[in-house]
Formats: C-alpha cells, structure tokens, sequence
C-alpha cells in the first residue's frame, strides 16, 4: 500500500511525520506529490468538470501527480452536507479511474466524529503498511504529526508581522521557509521544539522598523484557499511585500485543535464570531460562508484596516456571505477575490495595490493627516 | 388583510400550492410576481454580487417587482428536508441575502425549514410564522394540514397526468386544461429534460425549452413525473447516499431515465450552479457508459435563442441519424 495525499498547506509535513513514526517514509509506504505547480493546475483542470470549484482541481491535479509516482490509496477529505466537498473523492475516483490509476480512496469525514475518524483512518493507514500496530503507537504518532503543525503555524504568525516591517524585503520569507524545511526534516519533539524557538528568533532578529505602524488586514473566507498559498497565488506574502501586515484565524493547527479536541468539549471556535454575523445570518450556509460574515464584523470592531475575502470562484457559502458582507453596516472596506484557474497574477496584484492604497488613504483621513502627499 | 407575496422563482415551482393554501388558511391575500421577464432579471442582476447563479439574481428581481404590492415577501430558508440532505447555500442563505441586498423590501416571511433540527424546530419555526397571522394555533394547524393536502393533491396532479409544475399549478388555480398533444401528432422522440424546476420551468430563463421541444414533435419527461422513491434509490445508485436534496430528484432522473432507454437525456443548468457542477458529471458519465445521447447546456444572461436552437436541433439530428443506423 503506497499512500498519497493531495497538497493543503502544510499538512504533508504533519502526513509525514506521521507515517515515519509509523514505519513508512518517502516513495515506499508514502507518496507526498511534489508541490504544486502550473502542471498540477493544468492537469486538474484538464481532468475536472469545467464548473468545479478550484480546490477541486488543485486536489485532483495533486492527486494525479500522487498516482504518477505510484501511490494507490488517496486521502482525500469528505463532509456532508452542504459545499461540494461532500462529492469530492467520488468524482476524483471515477476521473482517476477513467484515466486508467487503479487507486481507491481512503476519506476523512470531517464533519462528524472528527477526532476518531482521524484515529481510524491513521490506523488503517498503518496496519496496511505493517499488520496490527498498537494504539499508543498510533496515538504518539498523531501528536508527533499535529506538534509539527502547530510550530509552523507559530513560526509563520511571527513572519506575518515581520514581512511587513522588515527592512529588506523577503528575508523574512527566506528564514520561514528555511524553517519548514528543517522541522520537516527532524522527527522528535524536542528538536521541533528547539526548531522553533531558533527559527522565531532569528525572525525576530531580522533587520526591522519596530516603529512602524503598518496596515492591518485579516485575511478570510474558504478555508482551502486561505491555507493553500499556491491557491490564491501567495497572497499574503504580496501583501508582505507591499509592507501590510496580515493575519488569519484560519489555519491547519486551529482546525486541528478545535475540530479534533475541543469542539467535543463544546468549546466552539465560533461562538462569537457567528454572534457578532447574527444580525446579517444566523444560520450555517455550509463551508465557511457563516464564519466570512462574521468575521468581518469582528475585524472592523477589532480596528484592522481591511478585509480580504478569498473564496473559489463560484464557491456557494461564500457567495453567499459576499452578498450579504457588502452591505453590514461596519465601516471596513473588503476586497473579494475570486480564485480560480483564470485569475492572473497580474491582475490580483494590481487590484490589492489599489486596494492597499485605499486603505492607506483612509488612515491618513482618520489620523486627520494630509490626506495627498506631493511628490 | 395582509398580502403575502410570493416570488415566482426559486422553490416557488415545488411548493407554491402548499403555501398558498397555507397563508389563505390563516386569512391571508396571496399574490404571486409576474413570470420573469426581461426587467425583473435585469433588476435582480444589479443587486447582487456577479458571481450569483442566475435564479438567485431571478429571485432578487422578483422580489423588487413585488415592492409596493404586498406587506411580506415570503422567502423561506429551505435547509434541509431529513435524511441527512441539505439544500445549496444559496437556498439556505436567501431570506439573508434578500435583506442584505434589497434594504426596501416589505418584511420578509423567512421560516427556516431543517428537519435535520428534528420535528419540535420545525413545529417552531412554522408557528412562529402563524404567528403573523393569528395567535391560535389551532388555526394554524389546521393550515398545514391543508397546506400538506395541496402538496400532495399537486404531486399526483404531476405524477398521475405527466404534467409539469407550471401546467399543474395552472390546471389547479385557473381550470386550464392542457391541449392534448399526444392526439395531434404522436411524438417521434422521448426526452428527458433534467434540471432544477426553477430553471427548466421558467420561460424566460430557459428561453422555453420545454415548448420548443415539444413543437419539434417530442415527448418530454421531467424529473416530476417519475416517483419519488424511485428517484432516490437511481440516485443512490449512481453517488450513493446523496448529500443535497434537489440534486437528488436531478441525476435520479438522469439514471432512471436512462436506464428506461429514453431517446436522450438533456440536462439544463445555469452558469455556475455548484452542486449541478458536480453532480451532473455523475449522469454524463453514465450515459457515456451507456452510450446514450446527452447534451449538457449551461445558460447565463448572454445566452441566445439562436445559439440554444442550434445546439438543440444538432442534438435532436444526432438521434434521429443514430436511430436510422440502428434501424
Ligand atoms: S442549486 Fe445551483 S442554481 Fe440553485 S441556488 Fe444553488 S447554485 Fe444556484
């Protein structure tokens, strides 16, 4: 059995830690697909029903570059309900089949029962690769993995506030990916720990303006194409250059807390932030349409400058909430991108300029500064 | 008394005798938008944000045209009817986009229906909307019961007579009976016409598919006029247990018809409509394996009769050669 994921992220580097404490490392028991590219895209698309959704592409392309490197059970991701996640390994299967991979797909029911599915999916990976592993093995080696995603997670939040002040531009994207790099390649807790500690402080020592107050905005929506940088052509890390600093309540150790730990304690990520949509939505749409709206509400009640709303083109929960968002009574301005296989970087890229700009000028005009500068 | 506008759109075309009886139980005046035409999608399109499926915009549009004539608009959030299937978001989400987008619109009727919330939430929510109109609740029991027999009576009208929801609903209200086609000229093809009603049934929308068929001498057959059960075990068949509800009634109609050997299948869907997106992959597959006929056509608001004519009148050459060759 060769297992193969599809990209999100960073959770290849958790599938991996995973599987080495498991007894599987790298081209024999796991396939991790090479990180995305154009090729990837072009094959999901080529392969993908015209109207999918891009996660859905951008899966199936990575999926089919698993199978080329010989990988024949998929992990994909599955919910019920109301997004088209729910038909994801289906449709995936049947194209891959079509295309002549005898693979079969292994899902992840992420919207019940979390926490044990995840158990039993890690076990069956395992007792594939070598019968009958014991559960504290199992166990151990599903905190090993999330350990690593939480300290990626930690060390990008410091390279978020970074970039945006940095003095030479990139650096800071240079240390973080440096960062992933090295906890990926170790595999015990204390030296991710260490990992960590390191890579944040050389962060820290990067050549910055601590004085500088730089424009804030949160970065929302679908929680694919917020994680997935290679989804919304790096988005944040443009922003960095344009010296904004950005933040996101969406990432994978989040989910992976609340979704696994404590939403059965009935602690909800949530709560307040479908409190604060309440007024505009009080129901679940699906996805993460819900959450979008109210979290809009929050950052304007928060003071950031701005929002942008990330969602796949055509993406129901959150078309949804863009028509609902453009017209709460918080004064913040929102730009919505829609990503899909025909957003050109250049064209994203001149719309977040000017909407930076934007942005700027209504902080001169609130700080009661001159609002055009000469020159 | 109190007038309850209905939009004529959306789910409109699976409950408007229902909730007709329903809100005329409980002392209301019920007024139905005009079919959509040319300013009422023109209004809605200005609204809402571009990426909208072209029914929502329909539905916006609607709504606006009722402004002024009526003290509620009835826009429901249909999220889910049991069995573990749920609505599209936009389905789910209206009632909230129509207040967002349309700030003048006379108060919005907006019960949310999950039965995935169990009976007692449904109970409430349909009491809380009685509650507009009368404070007894005996009364409003009565009206759902009557509500539930005019669904029912509308269903078997459909089912028993092959009828489509619009001619149905004109058969109930207005005595209409339909011109009998079968006399006139026996159909020479039988197709399936697969789709959400609230496209495949709205003339303006579907630039009278349904008609044009049926003037080129075929029979057609819609996802209504097969038996529910037997939608949902086709479906079941092809995806398994289906997550959304009406996409159940869509490809279960693609399955079972295909499986009765229907001349050819066509499925109508709008430019972005996501759960058609995936599922309709599902019953193109299907009849690829089958190697039946099947044209898939996605319209939007640049579509034109002409262009629709064309691909049509190609596929329905495309059988008839095929047949020639059988034959
Ligand atoms: S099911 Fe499709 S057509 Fe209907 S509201 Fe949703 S996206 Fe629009």
């Amino acid at each position: 059995m060769r297992i193969g994921i599809p990209h999100l992220g960073n959770a290849y580097i958790m599938v991996r830690a995973m599987a080495a404490r498991l007894g599987a490392v790298n081209g024999e028991g796991l396939v991790i697909p090479p990180p995305m590219t154009k090729k990837t895209l072009d094959l999901g698309v080529k392969y993908s029903p015209t109207e999918a959704c891009l996660p859905y592409k951008l899966t199936l392309g990575s999926l089919i570059e698993a199978c080329e490197l010989g990988a024949d059970t998929l992990i994909q991701a599955r919910g019920t309900g109301i997004c088209r996640l729910g038909y994801y390994a289906k449709g995936q299967e049947q194209m891959l089949h079509d295309l002549g991979y005898d693979a079969h797909f292994l899902t992840l029911d992420i919207s019940h029962h979390k926490f044990l599915n995840m158990l039993r999916l890690i076990r069956s990976v395992a007792n594939g690769n070598r019968a009958r592993t014991p559960l504290h093995e199992i166990i151990s080696a599903f905190f090993f993995g999330i350990g690593k995603v939480i300290a990626l997670d930690k060390i990008e939040k410091v390279a978020q506030k970074i970039r945006a002040i940095e003095l030479e531009k990139g650096a800071a994207n240079l240390v973080y990916k440096e960062a992933v790099k090295a906890i990926d390649d170790v595999f015990d807790s204390k030296n991710v720990k260490r990992i960590t500690k390191e890579y944040i402080g050389k962060l820290n020592k990067l050549p910055h303006n601590p004085k500088a107050d730089p424009v804030k905005v949160a970065i929302v929506g679908e929680i694919y194409v917020v994680i997935e940088p290679f989804a919304n052509m790096d988005i944040e890390m443009e922003l960095g250059k344009l010296g904004v600093e950005v933040e996101r309540t969406l990432t994978l150790s989040r989910w992976i807390k609340y979704s696994l730990f404590l939403n059965y304690l009935g602690i909800s990520e949530w709560r307040e932030v479908h409190k604060l949509a309440e007024p505009y939505l009080d129901h679940d749409v699906g996805g993460d349409g819900w959450e979008s709206v109210g979290e809009k509400v929050l950052c304007a009640r928060k003071g950031y400058d701005g929002v942008i709303h990330l969602a796949p083109f055509t993406c129901m929960p959150e078309i949804v909430a863009q028509n609902i968002m453009a017209s709460t009574k918080e004064d913040i301005p929102v730009l919505a991108v829609a990503c899909d296989e025909q957003m050109g970087r250049e064209g994203m890229l001149t719309r977040v300029e000017a909407f930076v700009d934007l942005l700027e000028f209504r902080r001169r005009k609130r700080d009661g500064r001159k609002v055009f500068s000469v020159g | 008394m109190a007038k309850v506008g209905i939009p004529r759109a959306l789910l409109y075309y699976l409950y408007y005798p229902a909730w007709k009886a329903f809100f005329e139980k409980l002392g209301a005046e019920v007024v139905v938008s005009s079919p959509t035409n040319k300013t009422i999608l023109n209004s809605g399109v200005s609204r809402a944000v571009a990426d909208t499926c072209l029914p929502v915009k329909i539905f916006f549009g609607h709504v606006m045209s009722m402004i002024g004539e009526c003290d509620y608009i009835f826009a429901p959030a249909v999220t889910s009817l049991g069995n573990e299937a749920y609505n599209c978001s936009k389905i789910i989400g209206l009632p909230n986009m129509t207040r967002a987008l349309i700030p003048e619109c006379p108060i919005i009727l907006d019960p949310e229906i999950n039965l995935e919330k169990g009976r007692y939430h449904f109970y409430q929510s349909i009491y809380k909307l009685g509650r507009y109109f009368t404070h007894n609740p005996f009364r409003i029991k009565k009206a759902v019961e009557e509500a539930w027999e005019n669904n029912l009576a509308y269903q078997s009208v459909m089912f028993d007579e092959g009828l489509t929801p619009v001619e149905a609903i004109d058969r109930m209200y207005q005595g209409k009976q339909q011109p009998d086609s079968s006399v006139a000229s026996a159909p020479s093809l039988t197709i399936a016409v697969i789709g959400h009603p609230y496209v495949i049934y709205d003339e303006y929308l579907s630039h009278r598919l349904i008609h044009r068929l049926q003037s080129m001498g075929v029979k057609i057959l819609t996802p209504e006029m097969a038996p529910e059960k037997a939608l949902y075990d086709a479906a079941r068949k092809l995806v398994g247990i289906p997550h959304w509800s009406f996409e159940t009634d869509i490809i279960g109609a693609g399955e079972y018809y295909l499986e009765k050997k229907v001349d050819g299948v066509i499925n109508l869907s709008v430019f972005g409509c996501g759960p058609d997106s995936m599922m309709v992959t599902f019953v193109q597959h299907r009849a690829r394996e089958l190697n039946a006929p099947f044209l898939h056509l996605s319209l939007d608001e640049h579509t034109s009769d002409g262009g629709l004519l064309t691909r049509l009148e190609a596929f329905l050459d495309m059988i008839k050669w095929r047949e020639r060759i059988c034959v």
